[in-house]
């Protein structure tokens, strides 16, 4: 699985931490962590609270590449 | 509708835990169906002793699950690694492999002042030994935790970076 980048770059857009990300959502630090790494494939109930977090669409940051 | 109990982990370790739960049993599987044919040529024997196949699987699978739940962050679904809990765990297993114990020393000798013996004998033992073992368990776990969560993403490292280099 490859890394989700636009889930970083839309953090750092915020400022925030994977730390602090992690409390707003609800998981655990290491979670954030996986999932941007590529490492977790989130549920969609997940995916849409963290894109409900960063203020950002279903498909900017889950959407498959071109 | 069924009320669900708490549930202390997110999907992730959720997740992790189901994979740990299927190889342990998966270990349990193949460890009893090995053990079970070396006893078909030792007539019911292990290691030269009955049941010892099935108590070495048990211990090998028991430190499988501390050690890959631990290795993870995890310690349970339903419950925290605290006093009280590891207190009640104690308990119940004290009381349960007591009455075991004293039930069989019952069966065995026929007198009762003994079994009764034996069970809190026993009991002291299981209890004191799961309690310090389970709070040990529970501070490496909480060691680990604390590591895993509070390891520096990127942001909080360049943050670091540059007050370092501001600073200089």
């Amino acid at each position: 699985m490859s890394r989700n980048i636009p889930i970083k770059v839309a953090r750092v857009q915020l400022d925030m931490t994977q730390k602090q990300l992690a409390d707003e959502v609800g998981v655990s630090r290491q979670t954030i962590n996986a999932i941007e790494q590529g490492e977790y494939n989130p549920t969609i109930k997940l995916c849409r609270t963290i894109c409900k977090v960063l203020g950002k669409s279903l498909d900017e940051l889950f959407g498959e590449e071109e | 509708m069924k009320k669900e109990r708490k549930n202390y982990l997110d999907e992730m370790k959720e997740q992790q835990l189901l994979h740990i739960e299927k190889n342990g049993c998966w270990i349990a599987f193949w460890g009893l169906f090995i053990v079970m044919q070396i006893q078909t040529f030792t007539e019911g024997e292990f290691l030269g002793k009955q049941s010892m196949g099935e108590w070495l699987v048990f211990m090998i699978l028991a430190l499988y699950l501390v050690i890959a739940c631990i290795r993870r962050g995890i310690w349970s679904r339903n419950l925290k690694p605290n006093a009280t809990t590891n207190l009640i765990a104690s308990l119940i297993a004290g009381v349960v492999i007591g009455a075991v114990f004293g039930i069989k020393a019952y069966i065995d000798y026929d007198s009762f002042a003994g079994a009764i013996a034996t069970g809190v004998v026993i009991f002291i033992g299981i209890f004191f030994s799961c309690f310090i073992t389970l709070s040990l368990s529970a501070a490496i776990l909480k060691k680990r935790n604390a590591k895993l969560e509070n390891e520096e993403d990127d942001i909080q490292k360049a943050a670091v970076c540059e007050e370092t280099e501001e600073n200089v």
